[in-house]
């Protein structure tokens, strides 16, 4: 059967259902859903007739809209339909249930849901939360929208996508969102963080319980300095070096740095040792300086590698560094010989040994430089990264500009340090 | 469990039921035990007994419902009922709360004036007041205060002492009824019992109850704070009656409002029992300006699903502030502005809450019955007969009431 369009719960509870001959075999009572891919379905209509309960399954409907229901069997081979627990009913279970959102914070109840072809099937898309679910269920929808028209308003729709609820299970008391309740669509890391900085620090921290360690990580970056810390300090240490893992280690390290010694301590025993070396030794940098600005997080090969192997290896290195712009090369004594980009990179022939690609007339600033001396020679070379090398020519690190603006901001998210 | 862990517990526990069964003797209430007493004396004593058992078994489900639940009354008819019922009971709830907190602050005025204090400066003073209390502390802080200003009402026992009663024919009128014939005299009974239970204290109390978190193992630390409630709340209601039976009916004076009850009790029963009658009255008044416009907020929040509670802040729950501000400014001006319809106002809530009453009770009668929500926690079978048996005795006596109410002249 085919289902296009969109319809309302409120529209079909209660409607009659016809059989092929146009016979009532009942009314609508519930649907019952199941967990499908991308959003649940509807299975079966569980209809009543003179009390009693009758089963019928969606594949023996003929036509489904908000003007009419019909099956093709008739209601000899209906089954009785008895309530089940471990049914996930719409009328039951999700209709007028508190929603709450990441926070645990009650934010509104669900007022009618929205139902919408999908492949032959009917998916739910969305939960009414407005007035005009309200409206909706009160028969007075269309009464509601000319009273709003008298005073030149519109009657908003007020929906959330199915996408932001947090899966279903049985017997629930209500239902969750995957969001804060500030917002309702999708949202960059960095918008993340704006809303995360309003709602209290303690709510804050719960709401990251909820979030992928990914998103966590980035929505984290984004944070003014002393909500970071009270975030993580909210959380266990395992949880927090997990998140604090996934970031890049300069940002690892300002956050670390904002904490207490014995906090940041514990949290580096949970990181992974490569890692937690990496952050350390950021930490030993004053604030303020190129040490201090600079992460280790960077893409270095040696000379004598070809492009081809270079490029390979480049599609496994590059998911985890942050800035890949550039690819420093490096020989054996760990000192900066040449910097190659991947622009070069990918228009070189791929036998080419990075040695033959490479620029050798390098800009590098030393890790005591000061921070307004590395944004003047970033600004001057326009590049997107310095190199941190000292005088031994030994590479350090990396100063990206994302990083320089910062410091130029004037507001800026400038992250006080302090040594561990 | 120790002793004194168990004195502990309760008084952990303690709170909801007694503050919302204190707040029944509001200024409407004591308006009708102070003119029964001047009435009909001692006569009307009697009805105390039934009144108290019929508030228990009531609060007793209710705040059950709470403890078990977690929820409140009106997110659970909004869960089980849907939206048409409780849309229409929130909007006739609103309008008699409006009405019951115009009267409670009528109260407030009233015995303001007694104590020679212009309403104009003290009625917004009051209203500024409670408005803080609400929206600045927290529920500990309010419930410690609430709880406090409860203690006051003790002032209506010490000037029923100060009236000398006749103590042994007090007490033979409390236990043997002697009911007279006559229109007013049952009227009367007929308000006392039918007044006590009121829709709001319903959803103030679970809500409480709710918000306070009281666990199922706490439950029954939360029975016995309900039963203390009652019982204080129909004691003092005793010693109100009590007092205007010995001073005003003795010397034949009749009134229609508490404050004139305050006012003659001065030459009969001196200025302290008369300071502590005024006293009282303020502080019921006060109290019921409170709670009832909190209770709105609650199961309007409740039933439209917005964060609510008296810890959070305007921030976190808008809604549930904003009800709550807005009912007691209206209620504070609409007493402030000369001439506004005051009178009808009270009457229309009077009969609005007459009216909702019997779905009220039956909506909570029929939930603490529903096994997936309450578990073992349903009524028995036995208990079942004695709750619906005062449900209806409740609907009974308040559709008298308001049948009373609309045409005055029918007994």
């Amino acid at each position: 059967m085919a289902f296009l369009g969109e319809v309302f719960s409120s529209e079909i509870i209660k409607k009659h259902v016809l059989d092929p001959k146009g016979e009532e075999l009942g009314r609508v009572r519930d649907l019952v859903i199941v967990k499908g891919d991308p959003l649940p379905v509807i299975i079966a209509l569980i209809i009543e007739k003179k009390n009693k309960l009758f089963y019928l399954a969606w594949t023996d409907l003929n036509i489904f809209n908000k003007k009419i229901i019909s099956s093709s069997v008739y209601s000899d081979s209906l089954l009785i339909y008895e309530f089940k627990e471990d049914d996930l009913l719409i009328v039951r279970d999700i209709l007028d249930k508190q929603i709450v959102d990441a926070n645990g914070a009650k934010v509104v109840r669900v007022n009618d849901i929205k139902l919408e072809g999908y492949h032959d099937k009917a998916v739910l898309v969305a939960v009414d939360v407005g007035m005009r679910g309200i409206l909706r269920r009160l028969g007075i929808e269309r009464g509601g929208e000319d009273l709003m028209r008298l005073f030149k308003k519109h009657l908003p729709f007020s929906l959330i996508s199915w996408n932001y609820i947090q899966p279903l299970h049985p017997k629930l008391s209500s239902i969750a969102l995957t969001v804060p309740r500030q917002m309702v669509s999708e949202l960059h890391p960095a918008d993340l963080a704006e809303i995360i900085s309003q709602v209290s620090h303690k709510e804050g921290a719960s709401f990251f319980k909820d979030l992928d360690v990914e998103t966590a990580a980035e929505a984290l970056s984004e944070l003014e300095p002393d909500v970071q810390a009270d975030i993580i300090t909210a959380m266990d240490s395992e949880r927090a070096a997990d998140i604090i893992e996934e970031m890049p280690p300069d940002d690892a390290a300002d956050i670390l740095s904002d904490l207490s010694a014995e906090k940041a301590q514990e949290i580096l025993e949970n990181i992974e040792k490569e890692e937690a070396e990496d952050i350390q030794e950021l930490l030993g940098h004053e604030e303020d300086t190129a040490g201090g600005l600079m992460t280790n997080d960077y893409i270095s090969y040696s000379p004598e590698m070809t492009v081809k192997e270079a490029t390979e290896r480049f599609k496994r290195d590059a998911r985890e560094v942050e800035t890949v712009y550039y690819i420093f090369v490096i020989d054996k004594d760990e000192k900066l010989i040449g910097i190659t980009s991947l622009r070069e990179m990918l228009l070189a022939e791929s036998d080419c040994l990075l040695a033959d690609i490479m620029e050798t007339n390098l800009k590098t600033v030393s890790p005591g430089e000061d921070e307004m001396v590395v944004a003047e020679v970033v600004s001057k070379y326009n590049l997107l990264a310095i190199p941190v090398v000292d005088e031994n020519g030994y590479m350090h690190g990396i100063i990206t500009v994302d990083d320089i603006i910062d410091v130029l901001l004037p507001r800026s998210s400038r992250r006080k340090r302090r040594k561990v | 469990m120790s002793r004194w862990k168990r004195i502990l517990l309760f008084m952990a526990i303690m709170g909801p039921g007694i503050i919302t069964a204190n707040i029944d003797n509001d200024a409407s209430g004591i308006t009708t035990y102070s003119v029964a007493g001047a009435r009909f004396g001692y006569s009307l004593l009697w009805t105390l007994i039934p009144t108290t058992i019929a508030l228990v078994v009531i609060q007793e489900m209710v705040a059950r419902m709470g403890v078990i639940t977690g929820k409140g009354l009106s997110d659970l008819i909004r869960e089980n009922y849907g939206v048409k019922s409780t849309f229409f009971l929130m909007i006739g709830l609103l309008v008699a709360n409006v009405g019951t907190t115009v009267a409670n602050f009528a109260g407030w005025a009233a015995s303001m004036e007694i104590l020679g204090l212009s309403k104009y400066i003290m009625v917004p003073a009051g209203a500024i007041a409670i408005w803080i209390l609400v929206t600045k502390g927290s529920y500990r802080v309010v419930e410690s205060i609430l709880l406090f200003a409860c203690l006051l009402y003790f002032g209506y026992v010490i000037s029923g002492f100060m009236a000398h009663p006749d103590w042994s024919e007090v007490f033979r009128s409390t236990f043997v009824p002697d009911i007279k014939w006559d229109s007013e005299y049952i009227y009367l009974s007929i308000a006392i019992i039918g007044t006590t239970i009121t829709p709001w204290m319903q959803f103030y109390l679970q809500s409480s109850i709710a918000e306070k978190g009281v666990k199922k193992e706490e439950y029954s630390a939360s029975r016995l704070d309900v039963i203390i409630g009652c019982s204080i709340t129909d004691i003092v209601a005793f010693f109100i009656i009590v007092t205007c039976a010995t001073t005003l009916f003795s010397a034949g004076i009749r009134i229609d409002e508490a404050a004139e009850a305050a006012n003659a009790l001065r030459p009969l029963a001196g200025n302290y029992a008369s300071l502590i009658f005024a006293i009282s009255l303020a502080n019921a008044s006060l109290l019921g300006a409170i709670i009832v416009p909190l209770a709105t907020a609650y199961y309007i929040s409740e039933a439209l699903g917005w964060e609510r509670g008296v810890n959070k802040t305007f921030k976190e729950a808008p809604q549930f502030m904003w009800i709550y501000t807005f009912i007691i400014v209206v209620s504070a001006l609409l007493i402030l502005i000369p001439g506004a319809p005051l009178v009808f106002l009270m009457v229309l809530s009077a009969v609005i809450n007459g009216l909702l009453l019997p779905f009220v009770l039956f909506y909570a009668i029929s939930l603490v019955n529903n096994k997936t929500l309450m578990g073992e926690y349903t009524n028995s079978r036995s208990y079942n007969y004695i709750a619906w048996g005062t449900v209806a005795t409740i609907i009974l006596l308040t559709s008298l009431l308001i049948i009373k109410t609309l045409i005055p002249n029918i007994l």
